[in-house]
């Protein structure tokens, strides 16, 4: 046995330099050499990549686990409570009709709303549709603009630029290098005719905080309907919608530790928004959404919430000193990490770090024992940079090499140190290999090089 | 609510501490695992200033009804738990 571990650790420390390419099989093989007493093929093959094990999770932002006790409410309405909560003659839909009800309580009590407002669907893309096409389809009599933010997310600009084609007027606001949007240029696009102003909350990619209130001001002032896609922020930051001011809002299941393929839609009573429903049928949910309310789904949702609300405390507290643990453990080993957007209106849980003189896709694939992502999870799969890192004025080489890191309520300390010393690693094995960093090193600036063409 | 529950005795508070640590080590999954440990020892930790008898048997029937939950999930996690590990189980 202790032969294997110091014939592995020769390995280790010969492979980078009789093999000249990455090798990003050369950690775990050692490791599976070292660490199984069986025989057995320890290990997973996907895609080409092998690794011994199920990668740390840091991608919180993507999705999240289901709490535990999120999947014990829900379990009952998938074995034996399964009725239609819309049928009104027997016991399984009265049943399910109540389950629902409370589900509806507890979604509301999050957000300080009544549940008369809350309407269940299957997404907060689905909610984002609803708020922008909706709103705008209803009043398109009076009012053609739309203002939003250049850093929505793809469903919301989506649906703008469908807006568009029908010809209606969007304005995209820009974004400030923190990622904050400016509040007067706010101010000085609002038009008569203005029908929505949409930013969100928290974004995904760079975890900033929008000034919400001020927004919620400027909303009020002039009268306009406000709607924020509140997916990322939902159980993580205190949200109230009298004082934010909002008229519609988009919350997702699957960010708050509950199930995917369920969220619910805010839309205020007094004033009253009225929507054009975007699904037609047999009126179910006020109409808004027609189609049978997944009672299982809309379970898990109200239980993630509810133990959002109890938990928020120890769980942002806790995330604020991974996340510290986790910056402060990469920047004490490397230079020319930058963070981006905001330090100070952040949420904790969401860092996304570049790396400078780093190529982007060769740090991701070294990273295969954790699972992290570089952009959102819309955009990762195209090659091009984030468009959310463009809009902060992120040079193209830095918004290629960014990192996204999501701690949430199940990270540990060891999976940060974890994730700090793979990441370490790779980078400084990737700026070994990198001319441009030994230029770097030997003080020539790279702006000022004049590269020949051939 | 007619009449008023005797708050637990020290001995049963230990056991329900015990118990709920217990039942985290049988999770197969690594971070719940920790979760559970740790999120248990946090609650308790807190909840040891507690003076007032209602209030520590609420809090104490809530630990019981967590006791619940996580026996019966750490079966359900059991019964569906991946073949192969985390990284963290794995690695020493």
């Amino acid at each position: 046995m202790a032969s294997k571990i110091i014939s592995a650790t020769i390995r280790r420390s010969l492979s980078p330099r009789t093999l000249p390419h990455i090798r990003p099989l050369s950690t775990a093989a050692a490791v599976t050499a070292a660490a199984e007493p069986y025989d057995e093929t320890a290990g997973i093959s996907m895609k080409g990549v092998k690794i011994s094990g199920r990668p740390l999770y840091l991608d919180m932002q993507a999705t999240s686990p289901v709490d535990p006790r999120v999947l014990d409410a829900m379990l009952p309405y998938f074995v034996s409570r399964y009725g239609n909560p819309h049928s009104r003659t027997h016991l399984y839909g009265w049943e399910s009709d109540e389950a629902v009800e409370a589900a509806r309580a507890q979604v509301a009590n999050l957000i300080n709303a009544s549940p008369k407002e809350i309407v269940f669907t299957s997404g907060a893309t689905e909610c984002n549709n609803i708020s922008v096409k909706g709103v705008m389809h209803f009043y398109k009599e009076k009012k053609k603009h739309v203002i939003t933010t250049q850093t929505e997310h793809k469903c919301v600009l989506d649906s703008c630029r469908h807006l568009q084609q029908e010809g209606f007027d969007v304005t995209y606001l820009p974004v400030k290098s923190d990622g904050l949007i400016d509040l007067n240029e706010l101010r000085s696009s609002i038009r008569t005719n203005t029908g929505l102003v949409s930013v969100m909350a928290v974004n995904n990619e760079i975890g900033v905080i929008q000034p919400m209130e001020e927004i919620g001001q400027i909303c009020k002032e002039f009268n306009i309907p406000f709607h924020t896609d509140a997916a990322q922020a939902l159980g993580k930051i205190p949200i109230d919608v009298n004082k934010w001011n909002v008229s519609l809002m988009s919350l997702s299941g699957h960010k708050v530790y509950g199930p995917k393929g369920v969220g619910a839609l805010y839309m205020r009573r007094r004033p009253r928004i009225r929507v054009e429903p975007q699904m037609n049928g047999g009126g179910q949910e006020r109409g808004i959404r027609s189609g049978t309310v997944p009672t299982p789904l809309v379970v898990g949702m109200g239980a993630a919430c509810e133990l959002a609300m109890k938990e928020m405390e120890y769980d942002e507290k806790r995330v604020t000193e991974l996340k510290d643990r986790l910056l402060n453990g990469i920047r004490a080993k490397l230079d020319g990490v930058v963070v981006n957007g905001s330090t100070e209106s952040r949420y904790a849980g969401n860092l996304n770090l570049s790396f400078a003189y780093v190529e982007g896709e060769s740090l991701l694939m070294g990273l295969k024992e954790v699972a992290v992502s570089s952009g959102s999870a819309c955009t990762s799969a195209s090659l091009e940079p984030s468009y959310v890192l463009r809009a902060l004025g992120v040079d193209e080489d830095m918004a290629h090499t960014s990192i996204r890191f999501g701690i949430g309520r199940f990270t540990t300390e060891e999976e940060i140190d974890k994730a700090v010393e793979l990441t370490v690693n790779q980078v400084e094995k990737l700026r070994e290999m990198s001319p441009l960093y030994e230029m770097v090193k030997e003080g020539i600036d790279i702006k000022s090089i004049q590269w020949s063409q051939h | 609510m007619t009449t008023a529950v005797p708050p637990p005795s020290r001995t049963e508070i230990l056991s329900l501490f015990r118990s709920l640590l217990r039942s985290a080590r049988q999770f197969p999954d690594y971070n719940i695992r920790e979760y559970t440990k740790r999120r248990t020892i946090d609650s308790f930790r807190d909840n040891k200033i507690l003076s007032d008898p209602a209030s520590i048997a609420a809090a104490f029937s809530e630990g019981k009804s967590q006791l619940e939950v996580a026996k019966r999930q750490a079966v359900v996690y059991s019964l569906y738990a991946p073949k192969i590990r985390s990284i963290m189980d794995i690695k020493q």
